[in-house]
């Protein structure tokens, strides 16, 4: 055997080689086509090896031409099979100049059969014996085919495309490969290429090593190539080590979520199916092997919860996103556990709601301490109502009753004296001028009352509005979850601060808010809704409205709201709204009613802006 | 006005209310006196005279309560009524229970402060009658000798004369004119109603108490 033989025998081998282990990879892992477009390009390069070979040992001009025919078809399949793994596995170039490459050297396989010997030689004309490798190997002579020209530009436009992807892939951050495979191509066929052209324009008598150049490429691509596959199993093994972080990670989240109490679940909306941990089953009172339906769960929800908790849901699941609620669960001992639940909803890639995940956790303890809290607070401010109320009661009584029976008693003797036969005139003029003191009196003692609330007791300083609603909505605001009651504030964040006693504002607030959530018993959540605004009312007054969504004041009633002792109320005392009147106008403001056109009232009063807010 | 004529005495802070009521008390037909608080009352009041006493419940100082234990302690307990401007249970109880005739409103009906102010008096003029019935009795017992006492004590417990000869250690004859001397003294015909008056008169039971020496 010679040289030759030995050389390019060995080059074909290790191109069928290295086919043949991609190949397999491709068969493996049927997404990587890159592998598959190599085995192409190995594949090419073992053929044009062989062709090589065929012509170097060619006895016939003949013999020659058809291997160089040959040859050409597998310059076609190693160009085609190049420019695809370029473009997948730098994942760039232009498209244009992919087509125009595979197009030419397409083309030209036309004039390969068609015109002359082939491609190269229209003929071929003598064969000529050179040593090569210390043996006589053959050379051709023969006229150039021109047609020739349009192999020679798809590979000018091969070494432009993969130079142009390999720039691309090399701003991208892709340096190693657009060096290694990019670089490779373009220097290996641009000396291929000079070769091929040297030999077949009849400027040197050499043969053709083309496929050596093939070579070299087909291992710095199967090097490349090789990375990724050691890569892929360097992946897998971070996989398997970070799937058992995973697995840490979920038992310490679990450890977490034991420990603050949650029970966890999750609704697969699709699938309609509910999956829970044992902790929410122990809570809602479910097997842990029973399957989990919604209605079921439902049915285990106080039924007076039970609609607002489907509201909740479905305002959730309707774009809301994400849900925070509490409710109660009916025991089967007839006990309730309250629960607070908080949730959010996973949408799917065309916005449809795919699952809800949620976390419940039992609050009945601080539930009850609350209401208990609740419940005191509430007794105490009804016994310093009521004491202060019985204690102002007693004071105008006593004062009160003493000049009207000292009236009753005169009008009483004036009457028995007149029925004398001679009345005593003097007497009974005295009489009349007794009774007139004492009425006088009696309206003093009433102005005095009235006298002690509006001046001894304002103390005014400047208020932020703001402020002094979120202090009277931290004391109610139990008080409204209790009745499912929501209770909105509207306060402009520029609005000016108001001149006013502090202690009685909030009296007067506290007075309004309870007064709107009494005749509230509306179904719809937006029926069950009182409301606290305040906007700026011309330059120097700030308007601070109350609105109620319950059944309104009627209309012959409407003048009499701010009468003492008037009350719809039957534990109502009727003095709340006289009270807050004389607080408002002792500020120096307007208080009035006026019913909602949608239903429930409104009571407004206005208050003074602050002096130096004023002169700004 | 004479002394045995009664006298509603009316004690109140309020002036105004003073002046009405005993208006309309003159004009009803009562003798009236006004005091304008308890303490001048309890000075100045006339120790003998019948009647009754309408104080205010609520005065400054010594109030209507401390009047009340004052007037049943004193030599001239006279039947009290309350007026209030507020009524309360508390006190109305503790008057009541200290022996008032009425808890009244100050604004009540005319006829009730009229009809409660004519039961007091007549309380009074009943307690006052009996209280001189027993003053009257209790002279004739006074004219008793030690021994008619003694015997009449016997009398009383239905024993005959020997007996009580027997017991006292002296003559039956004795005993006859000790019995002639009691009824003749004490002014009775029988022994049963020496009995009553004796009984009525209360001497055998807890007698230092009920009629002190000298009263």
């Amino acid at each position: 055997m010679s040289w030759v033989t030995i050389i390019w025998s060995t080059i074909a081998s290790a191109c069928i080689t290295l086919a043949g282990i991609y190949l397999l990879v491709w068969c493996r892992n049927r997404t990587a086509w890159a592998n598959l477009l190599f085995s192409l390009t190995a594949v090419a390069a073992a053929g044009f090896a062989f062709c090589e070979l065929s012509m170097m040992l060619a006895e016939t001009p003949g013999e020659f031409g058809t291997a160089l025919r040959w040859g050409q078809v597998s310059v076609w399949l190693w160009t085609v099979s190049l420019v695809g793994f370029v473009w997948l596995y730098l994942q760039a170039g232009r498209p244009w100049l992919a087509w125009a490459t595979c197009g030419l050297r397409t083309f030209a396989l036309l004039p390969n059969f068609l015109v002359g010997q082939s491609l190269n030689y229209r003929e071929i004309t003598a064969l000529r014996h050179i040593p090569f490798l210390g043996e006589s190997i053959s050379v051709a002579e023969g006229v150039p085919n021109p047609w020739m020209l349009f192999a020679q530009l798809s590979l000018v436009f091969l070494v432009i495309f993969v130079a142009d992807a390999g720039v691309t892939a090399w701003r991208r951050g892709d340096r190693r490969k657009a060096l290694m495979v990019g670089g490779s191509v373009v220097f290996l066929v641009l000396v291929g290429l000079v070769e091929s052209m040297l030999i077949f324009w009849g400027k040197v008598q050499a043969p053709l090593t083309v496929s050596l150049f093939y070579l070299c490429l087909v291992v710095v691509m199967a090097y490349e190539l090789g990375r990724d596959v050691l890569r892929a199993s360097q992946l897998v093994g971070e996989l398997q080590a970070s799937e058992a972080d995973l697995r840490e990670n979920e038992e310490r989240m679990s450890l977490a979520v034991d420990a603050a109490n949650f029970g966890i679940w999750i609704r697969d909306l699709a699938r309609n199916e509910i999956w829970a941990t044992d902790k929410w089953r122990k809570l809602f009172g479910f097997a842990p092997s029973e399957r989990l339906e919604l209605d079921a769960i439902l049915q285990r929800v106080h039924p007076d919860d039970r609609e607002a908790l489907q509201g909740v849901f479905a305002k959730a699941l309707d774009g809301g996103g994400s849900y925070e609620t509490e409710f109660r669960l009916m025991l089967p001992d007839g006990g309730i556990r309250w629960i607070s639940s908080h949730g959010r909803v996973e949408f799917d890639a065309s916005g449809q709601p795919a699952r809800i995940r949620g976390a419940s956790r039992d609050v009945t303890a601080g539930r009850q301490a609350e209401l208990e809290t609740q419940l005191l607070r509430q007794q105490v401010a009804h016994v310093g109502r009521v004491s202060m109320m019985g204690q102002l009661a007693a004071a105008l009584a006593h004062e009160i009753n003493q000049p009207l029976g000292a009236i009753l008693r005169n009008a009483e003797a004036a009457e028995l004296f007149m029925q004398d036969a001679s009345p005593d005139l003097d007497e009974i003029r005295a009489i009349i001028v007794d009774i007139r003191k004492d009425d006088q009196r009696a309206g003093a003692v009433i102005d005095r009352m009235r006298g002690l609330l509006k001046r001894q007791s304002l103390n005014t300083r400047a208020l932020h509005v703001g402020e002094l609603i979120g202090d009277v909505r931290a004391l109610v605001r139990a008080d409204a979850a209790a009745r499912r009651l929501k209770l909105d504030v509207n306060v402009p964040s520029d609005l000016p601060p108001v001149r006013g006693d502090r202690v009685h504002l909030q009296q007067v607030l506290l007075n309004l808010i309870l007064n709107g959530m009494d005749p509230i018993d509306g179904d719809r959540p937006e029926d069950r809704r009182v409301s606290v605004s305040a906007l700026l009312d011309g330059a120097q007054t700030v308007e601070i409205a109350v609105s109620d969504t319950g059944t309104g004041i009627p209309d012959d009633r409407l003048a009499h709201v701010f009468d003492p002792f008037f009350t719809t109320k039957p534990d109502g005392m009727g003095m709340g709204l006289p009270i807050s009147r004389t607080i408002i106008e002792a500020h120096g403001g307007r208080f009035w009613a006026e019913n909602n056109k949608s239903g429930g009232a409104t009571f407004r009063f206005t208050l003074p802006i602050a002096e130096e807010a004023a002169a700004k | 006005m004479s002394a045995t004529e009664p006298i509603v005495q009316i004690v109140d802070d309020d002036p105004s209310f003073l002046v009405a009521t005993s208006r309309l008390l003159r004009a009803s037909g009562f003798a009236v006196k006004t005091f304008s608080s308890a303490s001048t009352f309890l000075a100045q009041r006339d120790t003998d005279s019948p009647g009754c006493v309408l104080a205010d419940l609520q005065m400054p100082g010594m109030n209507g309560l401390d009047l009340q234990s004052a007037l049943t302690t004193s030599r001239n307990p006279l039947p009290i009524l309350f007026l209030t401007g507020h009524g309360d249970i508390p006190s109305s109880v503790r008057a009541m229970r200290g022996g008032a005739v009425d808890f009244l409103e100050k604004r009540a009906p005319k006829e009730k402060l009229l009809d409660a102010v004519r039961r007091a008096l007549a309380r009074d003029a009943r307690e006052r009658k009996e209280h001189a019935r027993q003053r009257e009795l209790r002279a004739r017992f006074d004219a008793l000798t030690e021994r008619e006492i003694e015997v009449l004590s016997h009398v009383v417990q239905g024993r005959l004369n020997k007996q009580i000869a027997g017991d006292l250690g002296i003559h039956e004859r004795t005993v006859k004119l000790h019995r002639t001397a009691i009824t003749t003294k004490l002014g009775v015909q029988s022994v049963a109603e020496l009995t009553r008056l004796t009984l009525e008169a209360g001497i055998f039971e807890a007698s230092a108490t009920t009629f002190p020496k000298g009263q």
